[in-house]
């Protein structure tokens, strides 16, 4: 038998085989929708909205509308990348995968950025709100953007949407998926933080993190 | 204008019976199948803002679904499935009326039996149509080592299907 013969008698064998999808479809749309939701749930989700309202209002009326842990990153990036103070770096990128695991950011994480095309330069941990973050440094060209990576925290309120704000000179964009947190900073261009944010989520979404 | 929903869908949905192909031959039951092609699904929902548009949508889809599959914690997990899965029985006593039918359950025996890289590799290229470096883009390994699987595989299918070959041929 020749390749071209085998090959031919696998795929005839394989794709000869009738597949309903209609159900496994109209599951996936409803998840997506979330349309359907049963009586209780309905309640609890009024509620929440009513809450999440009242706090809209509130921060609407009396806060910032940057979270705090972007103006945290805003202010970190300002200190420690455009005004350089000299701290210590790993520049190793098995090191700072290492550095990663310890702190339960998956060490596909580093690998998915790296595909985004934009160079990883240095890491190193910080403090943003009292929280560890994995602090990544990357260049494109002339920018430089600073990366924050931390496990999916639930209590951060933001979702898989890229969202963008700005605090002083820096120019955030966010997101949340399933297990990380990450804050994409760049220095003056909004486009560029938004456009490094989507190349980021699109890597961790096909790394399914 | 489409909402960002019915454009996911638009071009998403229509891949559906192909992962779902691929996925029976990579979970051990078919609700587990199932599961991986929402979980990659709702994965490619959550992050179809990262999506270029114009990109090859098939090969971003297969992507998710095979590291969703590879995912850590559930490796284990899959290796431990597969391992207590027992292949259907196929006596020479058993009733098989179409010729057809023998040939598609030998081939799905053998594809089974292939080790789950050279399944993956198999699949992708051989019923899925891609090419070696799509192939390679979407396991994340270089095109040489899907060059090597699939000529393992290839060969591994041949000793296997060999005395269905001769049968074939008589």
């Amino acid at each position: 038998m020749t390749d071209d013969e085998l090959d031919q008698r696998v795929r005839a064998s394989i794709l000869s085989e009738e597949l309903d999808t209609a159900p496994l479809e109209r599951s996936i749309r409803a998840r997506m929708s979330k349309r359907w939701m049963p009586r209780w749930a309905v309640a609890m989700a009024a509620g929440l909205a009513l809450i999440v309202a009242g706090g809209f209002a509130y921060r609407q009326l009396f806060g910032s509308r940057t979270p705090p842990v972007c103006v945290a990153a805003a202010r970190d990036h300002s200190t420690e990348v455009a005004n350089g103070l000299p701290r210590e770096w790993l520049s190793d990128v098995p090191a700072i995968q290492s550095l990663a695991v310890k702190h339960g950011i998956p060490a596909e994480a580093i690998t998915a950025l790296h595909a985004t095309g934009y160079r990883l330069e240095r890491g190193r941990l910080c403090f943003l709100k009292n929280e560890i973050f994995l602090h990544l440094v990357y260049t494109k060209g002339d920018e430089v953007f600073s990366v924050y990576l931390r496990r999916r925290d639930p209590e951060k309120g933001f979702g898989p949407s890229i969202r963008e704000t700005s605090f002083d000179t820096e120019e955030l964009a966010y997101f949340q998926t399933n297990r990380l947190t990450a804050v994409f900073v760049d220095e003056q261009s909004k486009e560029e933080a938004l456009a490094f944010a989507r190349a980021g989520l699109n890597s961790f979404t096909v790394a399914a993190l | 204008m489409l909402t960002e929903q019915e454009q996911f869908e638009r071009i998403a949905m229509p891949h559906l019976a192909a992962l779902l192909r691929v996925a029976r031959r990579l979970a051990s039951e078919p609700a587990s199948a199932e599961d991986l092609v929402q979980e990659t699904m709702l994965l490619a929902w959550r992050g179809f803002q990262g999506f270029e548009p114009g990109t090859n949508v098939r090969a971003w889809l297969f992507r998710i679904l095979f590291n969703a599959f590879y995912g850590e914690g559930r490796r284990a997990q899959r290796a431990q499935e597969w391992m207590s899965q027992r292949p259907a029985s196929h006596s020479p006593a058993s009733t098989v009326v179409d010729a057809k039918v023998q040939e598609a359950v030998e081939i799905a025996e053998a594809l089974q039996a292939l080790a789950t890289e050279q399944r993956s590799v198999l699949l992708l290229c051989v019923v899925e149509g891609f090419t070696c470096q799509e192939a390679a883009g979407i396991l994340n390994v270089p095109i040489g080592t899907v060059m090597s699987r699939l000529s393992r595989a290839r060969q591994e299918l041949r000793t296997r299907l060999a005395p269905l070959a001769k049968e074939a041929y008589r």
